[in-house]
């Protein structure tokens, strides 16, 4: 038999667009499958089909999923489809899939004795950790025009989840956030609704002048950061495995 | 005594966090709350870490004293009347500033507040005061705060600092009244009780009050994320045993949320404290002690089942839950498919959260090892102690010595933040039983303490 493979953009329009288009084709995980371009491995007795993308599609998929699995199912799809990893895409088919075959649908997710679907739960858990630890470890810096301005470099796309905390959190201040590993910017206005801005190039000049009181708040708290570790406990081991390397680089208090 | 005037925000900073380093609690959980809007922060329930300090405690909270000046002599502080060090103070503006631009700027999560004592509880609780007041209402900050009651206090002043704080918490200093009178001698144990009680009290009003007023009465919430302590761990003979009987009295008896534990770090010369050893602070005892505070307060475990009078310390190589089992072979090994939830929970191995899944996921079918490993069961530990559909994972035995050796082999029984320390490991002289001869207190007295005060 021959396996139908999608092939279509690693972005969520792009992943639900294959979604649409494979779930009308095939019944089970061996007769379809999706592959995100640039990942392509070719096999033998599979039939690679170009996903055409659409917002269309796409909403009609987000709409199914709430539906029919329910808005759990859908948070823990959302977030693994954020994930670096190539097979994410594959996965999400196959539990959707696999939700077809048992009594409630809407319980998918405990299912975990299916390997895609713990292969879902497992990207959906790891990259919820990696949003929240930005939650914490987002480093803003004050910009001449009065902007709060941060950038970070996470592994898994995790701008939009957590957006509306930092809405939340500082609702009359202008802040940005850049993730510099995809290339995204996500801009909020004082008293305004979040937005994303994807394939933005930023004017590195402008984000380099930063406000006349950054570098005194600046030295104070990497002072505070120094002062407060108590000297007889120094365990710098015990630092890195809370906080890894690669947070470290864009956070003010690990700049030497 | 040193005052000086002429300090830079800078100095005055590093003073004041050097002080108040000492303080354990940074946790900025308890408390769930939206911005509304209009002005800037917001708390998460689960709390946020910003940062980790070389030592790899977690950064969450801006931990500052207001001010080092102090009037008590407790011989264990570095902040002491009679110690010869810069004393200096915050103002309530530049406690704002501070909070606020490093708010901004994601550093933090909020404030904790703690302070010395100058020339009155009262006093300098009136100043906190006017700190927080200005914090919440002029910066409009809606963040997390947690702040440090001062026992000797007014009730009114700890009421309406109540209004404005997240959590209040009141140090035990040290578990029993004995060692109290010893080394913080203007201190009692009556008068740090009395703001505590106070606390517990007009929380449950507060609740009360906020559940008969409805969502529309809109009453504010007093010290929503309750309170906590903490207590100096090896600067006094007690043993565990009668630490944790402490840590559970006040968890029953004053529903804190939390009871923190601090290995003592000599900063003072005394008579009265421990000589200079030359190793470092009891930190595998204090390890021990949190791992069996969880076990209290998540496993349903009670202080008496974790040691006993002849058995008063916990085991240096195995954590409390672990030598629990060996001693308890009898209820095991349990049946992974039909053993219910508090049974799963008394596993080594199986934490709150894999014996949730683990109810969860078998309803769906038989549980297997690997599933079991999937769920995040640490098998490792686990194996000795359960069947699956009647099998074990390997042929081993069900004998104390066996599992023992066994479990020793497995290398993360002691977490890396000790196994590398130097002094520790199997030492004759393991921190308490040694430095008994310093003091004079009477067994008899030392086993009823607990009981005795918080009876």
């Amino acid at each position: 038999m021959i396996r139908k493979v999608y092939i279509c953009n690693d972005s969520l329009t792009g992943i639900f667009s294959a979604i649409y288009d494979a779930w009308k084709e095939g019944k089970s995980g061996q007769e379809v499958g999706i592959a995100l371009r640039g990942h392509l491995e070719n096999r033998l007795f599979c039939e690679y089909t170009e996903v055409s993308e659409s917002e269309k599609k796409s909403v009609a998929v987000e709409r199914m999923i709430k539906k029919n699995l329910g808005y759990d199912t859908y948070w823990d799809i959302y977030h693994a489809l954020l994930a670096d990893d190539c097979v994410k895409a594959d996965a999400v088919l196959g539990a959707m899939l696999a939700a077809r075959n048992i009594p409630d649908s809407r319980k998918i997710m405990t299912y975990l004795s299916h390997p895609q679907v713990e292969k879902v739960f497992e990207l959906s858990r790891s990259v919820a950790n990696e949003a929240h630890l930005f939650t914490g470890f987002v480093r803003f810096c004050e910009l001449e025009n009065g902007i709060l301005f941060s950038e970070i470099s996470p592994k898994a796309q995790v701008l939009t989840c957590i957006a509306d905390h930092f809405t939340n959190r500082f609702p009359q201040e202008n802040w940005m956030i850049a993730d510099k590993t995809h290339h995204m910017v996500l801009v909020h206005e004082a008293g305004r609704h979040w937005i994303l801005a994807q394939n933005q190039k930023l004017d590195e000049e402008q984000v380099r002048r930063t406000s006349e009181k950054e570098d005194t708040y600046e030295t104070l708290w990497k002072n505070f950061c120094t002062t407060i570790s108590i000297e007889n406990r120094e365990n710098p081991s015990l630092q890195r495995s809370h906080i890894p390397r690669h947070f470290q680089q864009d956070m003010v208090e690990f700049d030497k | 005594m040193q005052i000086m005037e002429k300090l830079t925000m800078y100095d005055k900073l590093s003073i004041l966090t050097d002080a108040a380093k000492y303080d354990v609690a940074c946790t900025s959980s308890g408390t769930a709350r939206n911005g509304d809007g209009t002005g800037i922060g917001n708390c998460s329930q689960s709390g946020i870490c910003h940062s980790f300090s070389a030592d790899g405690r977690c950064i969450s909270l801006l931990k500052i004293l207001f001010t080092n000046e102090c009037i008590y002599d407790c011989k264990y502080c570095v902040n002491r009347s009679s110690n010869d060090v810069v004393r200096t103070s915050f103002t309530p503006d530049e406690i704002c500033e501070l909070t606020m631009e490093f708010y901004r700027r994601n550093y933090i999560e909020g404030l904790f507040l703690s302070s010395g004592i100058v020339k009155s509880p009262n006093y300098t609780m009136s100043l906190i005061y006017a700190a927080l007041y200005k914090l919440r209402h002029t910066c409009n900050f809606q963040g997390y705060i947690h702040v440090k009651a001062i026992p000797g206090t007014e009730e009114g002043l700890i009421h309406r600092i109540g209004f404005l704080a997240d959590r209040m918490s009141v140090n035990m200093e040290l578990p029993t009244a004995e060692s109290l009178r010893l080394l913080a001698p203007h201190k009692t144990r009556k008068n740090i009780l009395t703001p505590m009680r106070l606390v517990q009290n007009r929380v449950n009003e507060n609740k009360q009050e906020i559940a008969l007023a409805g969502k529309a009465g809109n009453l504010a919430r007093f010290v929503p994320a309750g309170q906590s302590t903490q207590m100096i761990i090896g600067a006094t003979p007690e043993s565990d045993f009668q630490i944790i009987k402490v840590a559970e009295s006040l968890y029953q008896k004053f529903d804190l949320k939390r009871v923190f534990y601090s290995a003592f770090i000599q900063v003072n010369e005394d008579r009265n404290l421990p000589a200079v050893t030359g190793e470092g602070p009891p930190l595998l005892r204090e390890h021990r002690l949190y791992q069996a505070d969880w076990l209290l307060r998540y496993y349903n475990f009670a202080a008496d089942e974790l040691l006993d009078e002849s058995n008063p310390n916990f085991n240096v190589l195995l954590d409390p839950k672990c030598n629990w089992a060996l001693k308890h072979l009898e209820y095991f090994p349990v049946e992974v498919n039909h053993a219910d939830y508090n049974t799963l929970l008394r596993v080594p191995g199986i934490g709150y959260r894999s014996a949730k899944r683990i109810v969860q996921a078998r309803r769906m079918g038989i549980l297997r090892f690997e599933d079991l490993k999937k769920i995040g069961v640490v098998l490792k530990r686990a194996l000795y102690f359960i069947t699956c559909e009647g099998r074990l994972m390997y042929p081993v035995r069900l004998e104390e010595d066996y599992i023992l050796r066994n479990l020793l082999n497995v290398r993360d029984s002691v977490p890396d933040s000790v196994a590398n320390m130097k002094f520790q490991q199997i030492s004759l002289f393991d921190d308490v039983r040694f430095r008994e001869e310093q003091f004079q207190v009477l067994p008899g007295e030392k086993r009823t303490e607990a009981e005795r005060i918080l009876g």
